[in-house]
This record gives structure tokens, C-alpha cells and sequence, in this order.
């Protein structure tokens, strides 16, 4: 885990927001699996499974990221996740359907495309940043 | 160092599973698995055509296919013009006739969002899906 402090905020925030993002959607599986299928890239019968899944896998990364524990796993999850996401708004994007990323829930139904693209995006290089200044924490010792 | 994060990855992947099916078997009665529209809510092209007069069509795709061409006697009713076109759907709703919503295919998702807007707005109680959409109504009829 990321000892210095600024990075140690970065972790919170990042870990808070998907926590945050999680409670939201495992809260309403049913609204998310549609989210989901809103994308038209997986079946209605493994994107309704995914909706059940991914709320507690995005809670319990964001836990790992603050309090330290799985710490590297956590990142790890959490960069694919994103990287995911991104992928699949920018495809979606691209094939002209109009969307909402159903990353926060029914919340995010009223940011734009690019809020969520930047918001994703801010989100990645702080994983990124993370994960980069752990390495060099871990070389040091 | 590789290994030691997949492995933690891994280890969060599984206990992840854990709430989740929790959750699964809590909503299993609530949830549609095998279609996003529960088999009591959708109808076929066929038996919404046997129950003749007492059906609304509700159209829910954009306004300019309605205007190319639409099931006869359907009404326009989409989420874009949804504040516009809804009073003039319920002028010709009546609590005895059954609503049946479309949208183009099997795929769209129109019909389901018009349908549980009805449902849960509108607070009406026979709305159903049509069934292939469109795209089926039009294989049997043209």
C-alpha cells in the first residue's frame, strides 16, 4: 500500500468512488442489468448475471485500495474494470447508440458522454498512479 | 510481484462471488434471467392480434419511423416526445383495452422503457411487450 500522503488521498478517493459506485448498483440489479444491456455487446442472460456481480467486485476493490488489504489485487481489478468501461462507452459511442455508462447507477443518467469519458479517464491515471508509485515503493525497500 | 497481485486479484474475484449470490438468490423470484422482459409482460404478434379491438398499439419508436409506417391504429408514444405524446395516448386509453407496446426488433429497448413508464407513471396495468417488435408484426402481416 502507498504510504505517502498525497498518494494515500488519491487511494481514498479512488477506492471511495467505488465503493460509492458499487452501493449504488447492487442496490438496484435490475435497473444496472439493463444498463448493461443497453451496451448490446453481451446477452441479456450473462449481462444479468454480471449485474449482480460487479457492484460487490467494485465494493470490495475500493475497500482493498483504502484500508490496504489485496491492496495490489484490488488495483489491478480496478484498472481492468475502468479500462473496460472505457472501451465499451467508446464502442458504444462509435456504433451510435446513445447511452448512459450506468456506472453510477441511475445517478449517471444525467452526465454526458465525455463527463463520463473524462470522469473514467481521471480515474484510470489515478490507478495508474497507484499502481506506479507502489512499485517504486517497493523497490526501495 | 506479478504473480503476488493476480493472486490477490483472484482472491477478491472469489470473494466478490459470495454477496453476489446472496443477492442473486434474494432477487431470484425478481429478476427475468433468460430476457430482459419477463414472460408475463411480453405477448406475441399472434395472440395480441386475436384480442382485436381491445388492443392499443403504442408505437415507441422515434417519431420520424412512426411517420414512415406504423401497425394501423397505433398511436406514437416515445421517451423523447414522452411529456407531448403521452396525453394524447391516455385521450384514447380506456381501462377495459390492453396496451401493447413496439419497438423495431427483438433487440431495441424502447418498448420496455415506454412499457414500464406506463406502468409505473401512468400507473396502467395491462401493458405488454410485443414480442420481435416491428420487425415480426410486419414478417406476419406484410
Amino acid at each position: 500500500m502507498v504510504k505517502s500522503f498525497p498518494w494515500r488521498i488519491v487511494a481514498l478517493i479512488i477506492g471511495g468512488i467505488f465503493i460509492y459506485a458499487g452501493v449504488l448498483k447492487a442496490m438496484d440489479p435490475v435497473g444496472f442489468a439493463n444498463d448493461i444491456d443497453n451496451y448490446k455487446i453481451l446477452p441479456w442472460t450473462i449481462g444479468v448475471r454480471l449485474a449482480f456481480y460487479l457492484p460487490w467486485l467494485e465494493i470490495l476493490c475500493g475497500l482493498a485500495v483504502i484500508l490496504g488489504l489485496l491492496y495490489r489485487g484490488g488495483l489491478l481489478i480496478l484498472t481492468a474494470l475502468v479500462s473496460i468501461f472505457i472501451a465499451a462507452s467508446v464502442i458504444s459511442k462509435v456504433r451510435g447508440l446513445d447511452i448512459t455508462c450506468g456506472c453510477f447507477g441511475h445517478a449517471s443518467k444525467y452526465l454526458s458522454f465525455f463527463g463520463h469519458l473524462l470522469l473514467d479517464l481521471a480515474i484510470f491515471a489515478g490507478l495508474i498512479g497507484l499502481s506506479i508509485s507502489n512499485r517504486a515503493q517497493q523497490s526501495q525497500l | 510481484m506479478k504473480v503476488s497481485a493476480v493472486r490477490q486479484a483472484l482472491l477478491l474475484i472469489a470473494l466478490a462471488l459470495v454477496p453476489a449470490i446472496g443477492e442473486a438468490i434474494y432477487f431470484r423470484n425478481k429478476v427475468s434471467w433468460q430476457s430482459p422482459i419477463p414472460a408475463s409482460e411480453l405477448v406475441t404478434a399472434e395472440q395480441a392480434q386475436s384480442w382485436g379491438d381491445n388492443v392499443i398499439w403504442v408505437d415507441a419508436r422515434p417519431s420520424e419511423e412512426f411517420d414512415r409506417d406504423h401497425i394501423p391504429g397505433a398511436i406514437s408514444l416515445n421517451e423523447d416526445r414522452w411529456n407531448e405524446l403521452l396525453p394524447q395516448f391516455l385521450g384514447q386509453w380506456s381501462p377495459e383495452r390492453t396496451v401493447v407496446v413496439y419497438c423495431s426488433a427483438q433487440s431495441c429497448n424502447a418498448s420496455r422503457e415506454v412499457a414500464k413508464r406506463l406502468r409505473e407513471e401512468a400507473q396502467l396495468k395491462n401493458v405488454f411487450v410485443l414480442d420481435g417488435g416491428w420487425e415480426r408484426w410486419l414478417k406476419l402481416n406484410r
